[in-house]
C-alpha cells in the first residue's frame, strides 16, 4: 500500500500517517510518500514516539518514500 | 465549584485571539502536531479568534493580515491555489486523531451577541476564563495567538 502525500504540506503527511496507523490492522506494512522536508525529521520522531517501525526511508526526485510497519494496537 | 483533575497527559493551552488565515494555519498546524505527539490540547477561543470559528458554508475564504504587502499578495495566492490546506480541514483531522477541545470565551459571546448554535460544531462549548485557567491550570506550555 502507498500513502501518497506528495505536494501536501506540513502538517498533511503526518497527519496521513497518523490516520493510516489508526486505521489498518498490525503488521500492516506500508509505503508513506512525502515531499515535505518537515518529514524527514517527523516521521521518524512520531514513529519512535508511537512504537511503530521505520524499515526504511528512500530519497527519490522531488520526494521521500518511507517505509513503515504498524507494530502494535 | 467543579474542578477538573490534573491531566495524566503533557497539556498544552492556545488562547486564540485572531481570524486571519496567516495565523489560523499555522495556530492549527502546532495544534495537529501536539495532539500528533501526544499532548492535550485545550484551545481558549476568544474575540476574532471566536469569530473565526461561526457557522458558514463549506470551503472557508482566505484573508491574510493586512501590513504584508506583495508578500501578503504572495502568500493569499498560495493558499488559494490548489492543494493548499484548509486550518478548519487541519483542526477536524487533529480532533479525530486525539485529544483536542475548543472552548468558546463567554465574554466574547455576549459581547457579539453569539449563541452556541452560531458556532461551528468543533467547538464544544462555552466557558469562563476561570474554568479555561483551572482546566489548563498543569499545561505544561501556553500559547497566545
Amino acid at each position: 500500500m502507498v500513502v501518497d502525500a506528495r505536494g501536501s504540506w506540513c502538517p498533511g503527511p503526518l497527519m496521513e500517517l497518523v490516520r493510516v496507523i489508526q486505521e489498518e490492522p498490525v503488521g500492516t506494512e506500508f509505503e508513506l510518500w512525502s515531499s515535505d522536508e518537515g518529514s524527514r525529521n517527523d516521521v521518524p520522531l512520531w514513529l519512535e514516539k508511537a512504537g511503530h517501525e521505520l524499515l526504511g526511508m528512500t530519497r527519490e526526485e522531488g520526494y521521500d518514500r518511507y517505509t513503515i510497519r504498524k507494530k502494535h494496537g | 465549584m467543579e474542578s477538573t483533575s490534573a491531566p495524566t497527559v503533557p497539556q498544552m493551552a492556545i488562547v486564540l485571539t485572531e481570524d486571519s488565515t496567516d495565523k489560523l494555519l499555522p495556530f492549527a498546524t502546532l495544534v495537529s502536531g501536539a495532539v500528533a505527539m501526544g499532548m492535550r490540547v485545550d484551545v481558549f477561543a476568544s474575540y476574532w479568534g471566536l469569530m473565526a470559528f461561526r457557522a458558514r458554508p463549506a470551503g472557508a475564504s482566505v484573508r491574510i493580515a493586512p501590513g504584508h504587502g506583495d508578500d501578503g499578495a504572495r502568500l493569499e495566492t498560495a493558499l488559494k491555489g490548489k492543494g493548499a490546506p484548509s486550518w478548519r480541514s487541519i483542526l477536524e483531522m487533529a480532533r479525530s486523531l486525539g485529544d483536542l477541545h475548543i472552548y468558546a470565551c463567554s465574554q466574547s459571546m455576549e459581547i457579539l451577541g453569539l449563541r452556541k448554535d452560531d458556532l461551528d460544531p468543533l467547538v464544544e462549548g462555552v466557558t469562563g476564563i476561570a474554568t479555561f485557567v483551572d482546566r489548563t491550570r498543569d499545561a505544561r506550555v501556553a500559547y497566545f495567538v
